[in-house]
């Protein structure tokens, strides 16, 4: 993400409790976590004018205080930290997720930006999203001279989440009588929509997600797994304690849902209003899944050369095949 | 014998002679590669022997062959139909559409609402059976359903069953000249019914949501609603063929700012598939559904209790209602939106009286 904003910005600063996983020249970097007073602190001595907040946690499956922390008391430190006569901030990208809409039967096909928070018991990622959401839009109409742009971003399957490693089993356990519709995004689509957001002026909220669907019996079949039906659908903590119990895959609560009844966004405001709509569809992404599932894994990644070193030759070694195997056939 | 699998060698022998060709023989040799097998290797467990093998593959064929012989013998002992071969023939189609679509593995794509046309159409093969021989309908009027562009179709519901929504489906897809897939709305409810639910949205259906219906007459599809919903389909078999109220009228509004005409469809011979006598709402309640029928032979019969009777049907088309002529504003026009919807109703109730009175008996 910050690889693809370095070019485009004059001066680029990161900040987050753990290390980068890549060091990149032309950022700094300072260790430092969403507490208000420093988040002030660092926008008004460096004249930040534009604060992309991503630290939003999404994918995960234990319901304790440390996600509503990170999620809403976070966001809302980030935003007063932003906020006031004094704050040069001028634009505002804050990450959120798919899972804000939920996923229920009677919902409908596809949920648009405006059908966020209906009134039903979600589950406590949800029910988060929604009220950072709330707090963002409170920001928004107090502090009109910062454009606020809210990414829903789709499910993505890159990186090990959840969704992936589910998907990524040889016995798939599924919600019985049940073949929803999955609709995912690609990791590279998240940071370009991010990037985009970032650089242009684009208030409101916007749904991120690739083109078409795919069937979750479809994505298994992909991915080479297969589907075991026989999860209950009226149960779901039960269903995802057995799921754990079994296969270790802690699923989240809003992901039973989905795994349950779909859920699929309307991307068209994106793709009006943004003049771009995701590279990948759906399907590419489960496909792009499939294939990195074959591809040999690099271990022990411990200094971060080393890693991007053995990377690097991997990629030389599969080119190289790859080179042959085009030059013979 | 044969080789198994794709000869990979061949063609790049001939597509590229000079790489290969100017090295030595050992110098070729070693820089080749052994060609990687693409084909799965042959199975080296048991198999049975080869004209047992032969057999398995034409038992189909001799199958059929006999049951035509079968067919003409009796044709010719009684001098009637007995076996009606075009009916047999249906189901073995039926069952290698299965077959071809269980090849597919994951190479088929469903629209964004999941509706998977390929594996529909090999349903209608089954549901046309239903459609000529078991239920005998009599379709009229479906040149007012348009070949192209969007429409809301809006018809009575009826049998504690949604079967009448099926034989419209098959009805538009089998008598119109340029057959087309309709887009049936389905209460939420059962979305959240195991198989239903899945098998529901990859036949066509979707919720029916407003933002749903829209969403489809902008693509341009027909669309099928029942405004009376469950309170249609369970009510008691003495209330018959009397509509009950339209929903709030919201139909029309979607149809008024989707500019899609309304085309009423009065279906005769739903109601008396499944003769409910009486309604136990406290075991519904316990399952989780609108009603639980109590019919002559459901639930004491079991499994039986489902096989509807074969009462005689007619589906009306009516004459198309053109709604689009308002401006999408007059959607928020209570009064004509009412005005509309009791049109619609009553062109609807009128045309199953007429057809009620076409029809000689219940079930001739």
């Amino acid at each position: 993400m910050a690889r693809r904003l370095a070019p485009q910005v004059p001066y680029l600063f990161g900040c987050d409790v753990a290390d980068p996983i890549s060091a990149i020249e032309e950022m700094d970097f300072v260790h430092a976590d969403t507490r208000h007073a420093v988040i002030g602190k660092l926008v008004r001595r460096l004249r930040i004018d534009t604060v992309v907040h991503l630290a939003v946690t999404v994918d995960s499956a234990r319901e304790d205080r440390a996600d509503h922390e990170t999620n809403v008391i976070g966001t809302m430190n980030v935003l007063i930290g932003c906020a006031g006569a004094s704050s040069p901030v001028e634009r505002l990208v804050v990450k959120s997720s798919q899972a804000v809409y939920g996923a229920g039967p009677g919902d409908p096909s596809f949920f648009s930006e405006d059908m966020a928070g209906t009134e039903r018991q979600g589950s406590f990622v949800t029910r988060d999203l929604l009220e950072m959401e709330q707090l963002v839009n409170e920001f928004a109409i107090r502090d009109p001279t910062c454009q606020v742009t809210v990414l829903r971003l789709g499910f993505r399957v890159t990186d090990g989440t959840t969704l992936a490693r589910y998907l990524s089993l040889p016995i798939v356990p599924t919600f019985a009588g049940f073949d929803p519709r999955l609709q995912l995004l690609h990791e590279e689509d998240a940071v370009e929509a991010i990037v985009r957001s970032a650089m242009g002026v684009h208030p409101g909220a916007y749904n991120v997600a690739a083109g078409g669907v795919v069937l979750l019996s479809q994505a298994i079949t992909i991915m080479g797994g297969r589907a075991v039906p026989i999860l209950p659908h009226n149960g779901q903590w039960l269903a995802r304690l057995g799921l754990r119990a079994v296969t270790g895959v802690d699923l989240p609560g809003h992901l039973a849902g989905v795994l349950a009844y779909g859920s699929v966004l309307d991307c068209s405001k994106l793709s009006a209003e943004f003049g771009w709509k995701p590279a990948y569809t759906t399907r590419s992404v489960m496909d792009a899944l499939a294939r990195g599932k074959t591809e040999e894994h690099v271990e022990a990644p411990s200094p971060p050369q080393e890693y991007e070193l053995q990377v690097y030759l991997q990629r030389r070694r599969r080119e190289e095949r790859d080179g042959h195997r085009l030059a013979r056939s | 014998m044969k080789s198994r699998g794709p000869n990979l060698t061949a063609p790049s022998r001939s597509a590229e002679p000079t790489g290969i060709y100017t090295a030595a023989p050992r110098e070729r040799r070693r820089r080749s590669r052994k060609a990687e097998i693409i084909a799965p290797p042959p199975s080296t467990g048991f198999r049975l022997p080869k004209p047992v093998r032969r057999l398995q593959r034409n038992a189909p064929v001799y199958a059929m062959q006999g049951l035509a012989e079968l067919s003409s013998r009796l044709r010719q002992l009684t001098g009637r139909e007995i076996i009606d071969l075009n009916r047999v023939m249906g189901f073995v189609q039926f069952a290698y559409q299965q077959r071809e679509l269980a090849r597919r593995g994951a190479n088929y794509t469903v629209d964004d609402f999941g509706f998977d046309p390929q594996w529909t159409e090999s349903f209608l093969s089954v549901f046309r059976i239903l459609y000529r021989d078991y239920w005998r309908v009599e379709t009229t009027g479906i040149e007012n359903v348009p070949a192209t562009g969007r429409a809301l179709l809006v018809s009575n519901h009826g049998g504690v069953l949604p079967w009448d929504g099926t034989m419209i489906k098959t009805a538009v897809f089998v008598e119109h000249p340029s057959p087309r897939h309709v887009r049936a709305l389905v209460a939420s409810l059962f979305m959240g019914m195991p198989v239903l639910s899945w098998f529901l949205r990859r036949t066509g259906q979707t919720v029916g949501h407003p933002d749903d219906t829209r969403r489809l007459l902008e693509r341009d599809e027909l669309v099928l609603v029942f405004p009376e919903g469950v309170k249609g389909t369970g009510k008691p078999f003495k209330d018959r063929y009397r509509l009950r109220r339209f929903g709030r009228g919201g139909f029309v509004a979607t149809a008024i700012r989707a500019g899609a005409p309304i085309i009423p469809v009065s279906v005769v011979g739903s109601e008396e598939i499944y003769p409910m006598i009486t309604d136990l709402a406290p075991l519904a309640k316990m399952f989780g559904l609108p009603y639980f029928p109590v019919t002559p032979f459901w639930p004491w019969l079991g499994p039986f209790g489902v096989i509807p009777l074969p009462s005689k049907w007619r589906i009306q088309f009516h004459s198309p209602i053109h709604v689009e002529v308002h401006p999408p504003k007059a959607a928020d026009d209570q009064n004509l939106v009412m005005a509309l919807a009791d049109q619609v109703r009553d062109t609807i109730q009128q045309g199953v009286y007429d057809n009620l009175k076409l029809r000689r008996g219940i079930f001739v």
